[in-house]
């Protein structure tokens, strides 16, 4: 089993659901989130011109973005990945991050089972 | 690839932020949390607190870079006082960026 957590924009929640419930994937967990990237965050610019001395400081450390946490057997991570990577690409900065985490147990607690069995 | 999940008082977070990005790890994410230790959490005067605030700060990073970022943290939030928190590693197998599709941090 593995863990996948994809930290998205926040305006790409809805869609990320939507095309992760039409390749057959329902149940995921959402969580929001501060952070912030190699860029530190976001600062106010105007194109050309060179940052004022006022304007030093002036930054958005950190942008409010979305937590997605999905659980999934391992030979559906690929498909998983790919489809969060298809509705959440815009090309630019700030588009997010997926990573891929080994699970080493899981327990349904209404019914006490165990493994992949829990998760399907 | 290790992440790395410290949980730590809500009035160190600035510290630990400047901190890491002056040691070259300018990226983390951070969750407002609420936990308790050891101690059941707190008891002030008659009042018992089950749970305390806490903040949550996630960072993913290569292996060799673990020991560096868990001592920076370490040494930034220290009060030396219970309830100063937990640091977490576990390991990710593999890290994407959307933007670019490519398998990298």
């Amino acid at each position: 089993m593995k863990e996948i957590v994809a930290f998205i924009r926040i305006n790409k929640t809805q869609r990320t659901r939507d095309a992760l419930a039409e390749k057959g994937y329902y149940s995921m967990t959402v969580n929001n989130a501060l952070g912030r990237g190699r860029q530190k965050g976001l600062q106010y610019e105007i194109s050309g011109e060179p940052v004022k001395e006022y304007e030093k400081g002036t930054r958005l450390n950190y942008i409010p973005k979305r937590m997605v946490i999905l659980v999934t057997n391992d030979d559906k991570v690929e498909e998983v990945v790919s489809t969060i990577i298809d509705a959440n690409k815009t090309g630019n900065i700030g588009d997010g991050k997926v990573f891929v985490c080994p699970i080493e147990d899981a327990v349904r607690v209404r019914t006490n089972e165990k493994g992949e069995r829990a998760i399907l | 690839m290790k992440m790395i999940r410290a949980i730590i008082r809500p009035e160190k977070i600035e510290d630990v932020a400047s901190s890491l990005a002056a040691a070259g790890f300018p990226a983390l994410t951070k969750i407002d949390v609420y936990g308790r230790g050891k101690q059941r959490g707190i008891t002030v005067d008659s009042i018992h607190y089950e749970e305390l605030p806490k903040t949550m700060i996630i960072i993913v990073v290569e292996d060799d870079e673990v020991e560096k970022v868990v001592s920076n943290i370490q040494v930034s939030s220290l009060t030396g006082h219970y309830g100063d928190g937990k640091i977490f590693v576990s390991p990710v197998d593999t890290a994407y960026t959307i933007r670019t599709g490519n398998e990298e941090l």
